[in-house]
């Protein structure tokens, strides 16, 4: 028995120990690390490693039998990992962990380590097997992934910010605007308004935005003008500006209103999304009206007493007796010449006005522009006892345009010659043809203007400091003439040298001439 | 021969004084009235060879006046010369039917010798 048993035992023995063998040999063919730590013995030590292993840890067999698992943590013991771990050892539970571990050189190595308890049939833990996996490189990627993805929020948190921010700047922009500003998408549907649109038309954002531009507050922008610009003149012209509307709004009445459309043409989101802006200038164009009304009555009223001294100053004239004395004779005539200075300073402030609003009337003609030179040259000379007037050249042709305008420009040149340079013995006024235009110059030897004086005497109102204190005037005479000679196409400037003479010129362009534009 | 009659009508005193002193010495009898209500009642009764009229006027205007005479067939053909002040005088006479237009301040020779013109 013994002998069968010692055989069968030896038997049994081989075979076990073969498989053991083989077993052996394939957990050292593993790539995984494979140990077994024997659990009735005291720290749970090491009994078993594979080959992997020894590579994994760089460890040698005789390193690691005998060793509790943690050395290979070293000081990196507060992984919370290890607490899991710990926590299913203790309870004897399946768990699978990454933990930081660390080869014999020192290097880091995550280990992804899966354990199981082994029981005997009674279920006491004898053993635990440890198979571990090196994933340094997946955690490290992961790491990295990771990295650029906080990287990439943080990125995209900035770039939101900006843009955040830059949102609200034009906004805030916007909202101070103090013009109404909507926004419509390609259908005339309102996208959005800012804060003045609301208030100018007494309406609240919930009933404008997602509403047909035709179909607010009672349909009360389904104007046939606004249609066309919309419809027919944004497509072809844009931008569209100073578009007048007037209209009649339910909330707040009859208004004048300007219109600057623009359709955006980039390609894209916001691709032909209309912009409008709305300028309220019913108020601006009634006080312009007003004014214009006041300098008319103003100008009437201050004509009619002048009417009444006119009168009768050349009633008086007509009385003068045979024998009255030079300087009687003298005193009539400058009253007269003062009548007509101010006669003309009434129009003149009438004309500034109407300019200004572009109300001035233009009755243009075809005149003998030699003749209406020669008259004006004529009358200027009876007016006033100052220099001889000589005139120069001669264009020798009909001119197409206000006599009365040109008329006024030529006789406020020759005024301010005379008046600036009264010790002049002769003022020329010279004539020419220079290619398709008129040229006019008006040549004195006064006191001269200086360059920085010479820029701004075309200004309305300006006047030339110690000008002002010898010849006080009003400043518009030269300012009207530039308005009227622009008016007929042409320019008007100065040459001149301080203390050196000035002479003034202008041109006018022949080739409108005989038809009305 | 007797002098031509002018019917001179200015709500302004002073203007009206200037006129008929000038127009006096030049040989007309003068009919001076200050309010334009009136005018159609002096025409009826005086029969003037000429009317001189201001444009602004209060309650009625002389552009008023002058539509009413130009519609009425015996006023239709009277020479008829607006005087004014206003800028767009001109054209407002013009429209209105005036013989002709003279803007103030003028002067006199030229306002006696245009209501010569039309008075031949």
């Amino acid at each position: 028995m013994s002998n069968i048993n010692q055989s069968e035992f030896t038997s049994t023995h081989q075979h076990s120990n073969k498989e053991f063998e083989l077993l052996s040999k394939a957990l050292d063919a593993s790539i995984s690390g494979v140990i077994l730590t024997d659990n009735l013995q005291p720290d749970n030590p090491i009994v078993y490693c594979n080959a992997a292993f020894e590579r994994m840890t760089g460890y040698s067999r005789p390193e690691i039998i005998g060793h509790n698992c943690r050395f290979l943590q070293r000081d990196d013991r507060n992984q919370e990992m290890r607490f899991i771990l710990k926590e299913a050892i203790r309870n004897g539970q399946d768990c699978c962990v990454e933990i930081r571990n660390y080869r014999k050189n020192g290097e880091l190595f995550w280990n992804e380590l899966y354990m199981s308890a082994i029981k005997d049939e009674n279920g006491v833990i004898t053993h635990f097997v440890g198979v571990q996996n090196d994933v340094t490189r997946r955690k490290k990627a992961e790491q990295e992934l990771k990295m650029q993805q906080d990287v990439m929020e943080k990125r995209i948190e900035e770039r939101t910010q900006i843009l955040k921010d830059s949102e609200d700047y034009l906004s805030s922009i916007i909202q101070t605007v103090r013009e109404s500003l909507i926004v419509l998408d390609p259908k005339f549907n309102v996208l959005s308004t800012n804060d003045h649109f609301l208030r100018t038309f007494k309406v609240n954002m919930e009933d404008t935005v997602g509403k047909h531009l035709y179909e607010l507050g009672n349909g009360q922008w389904n104007i046939p003008k606004l249609k066309e610009l919309l419809v027919s003149i944004l497509p072809t012209n844009n931008p569209v500006e100073n578009f007048e509307v007037e209209h009649d709004f339910p909330y707040i009445g009859r208004k004048l209103m300007l219109l600057n459309a623009h359709r955006i043409e980039l390609q894209g989101h916001y691709k032909d999304r209309i912009l409008l802006a709305i300028e309220d200038i019913t108020d601006r164009r009634e006080i312009e009206r007003r004014k214009d009304d006041f300098l008319s009555i103003a100008s009437h009223e201050l004509k009619t007493p002048l009417t009444t001294i006119k009168g009768y100053v050349q009633v008086l004239e007509r009385l003068v007796p045979e024998n009255a004395s030079d300087k009687y004779k003298s005193v009539m005539t400058k009253t007269a010449n003062h009548i007509d200075r101010l006669n003309n300073l009434i129009a003149e402030l009438l004309d500034v006005s109407k300019i200004q609003t572009g109300n001035i009337e233009v009755h243009k003609s075809n005149f003998n522009f030699d003749k209406m030179v020669a008259e004006t040259v004529e009358a200027m000379e009876l007016a006033s006892v100052g220099p001889k007037i000589v005139i120069r050249g001669s264009i020798g042709m009909d001119y197409y345009g206000d006599e009365s305008h040109i008329v006024q420009v030529v006789t406020n040149l020759l005024s301010n010659a005379i008046k600036y340079a009264p010790d002049s013995r002769e003022i020329v006024i010279h004539l020419s043809l220079v290619s398709d235009y008129i040229k006019v110059s008006v040549m004195d030897a006064g006191m001269g203007i200086s360059y920085e004086d010479q820029k701004r005497i075309f200004e309305r109102f300006f006047r030339v400091g110690e000008i002002q204190q010898r010849y006080p005037g009003m400043g518009i005479g030269l300012y009207l003439c530039d308005q009227i000679v622009k008016n007929h196409g042409g320019t008007l400037w100065v040459d001149s040298e301080k203390g050196k003479g000035s002479t003034f010129s202008f041109t006018l362009p022949l080739n409108k001439e005989g038809n009305d534009e | 021969m007797t002098n031509k009659t002018i019917l001179v009508c200015d709500d302004n005193e002073g203007i009206l004084d200037m006129l008929g002193l000038i127009l006096e010495d030049a040989g007309f009898d003068v009919i001076p009235e200050q309010n334009s209500l009136n005018i159609y009642n002096l025409i009826e009764k005086k029969q003037p060879d000429l009317v001189l009229l201001d444009l602004w006027m209060p309650v009625l205007s002389g552009d008023q006046v002058l539509k009413v005479l130009r519609q009425n067939t015996r006023t239709k053909g009277l020479p008829v010369i607006v005087i004014s002040a206003s800028t767009d005088g001109s054209k407002i006479a013009q429209d209105a039917g005036a013989t002709a237009f003279i803007a103030k301040p003028f002067d006199v020779d030229d306002l006696v010798s245009k209501i010569q013109t039309h008075l031949s």
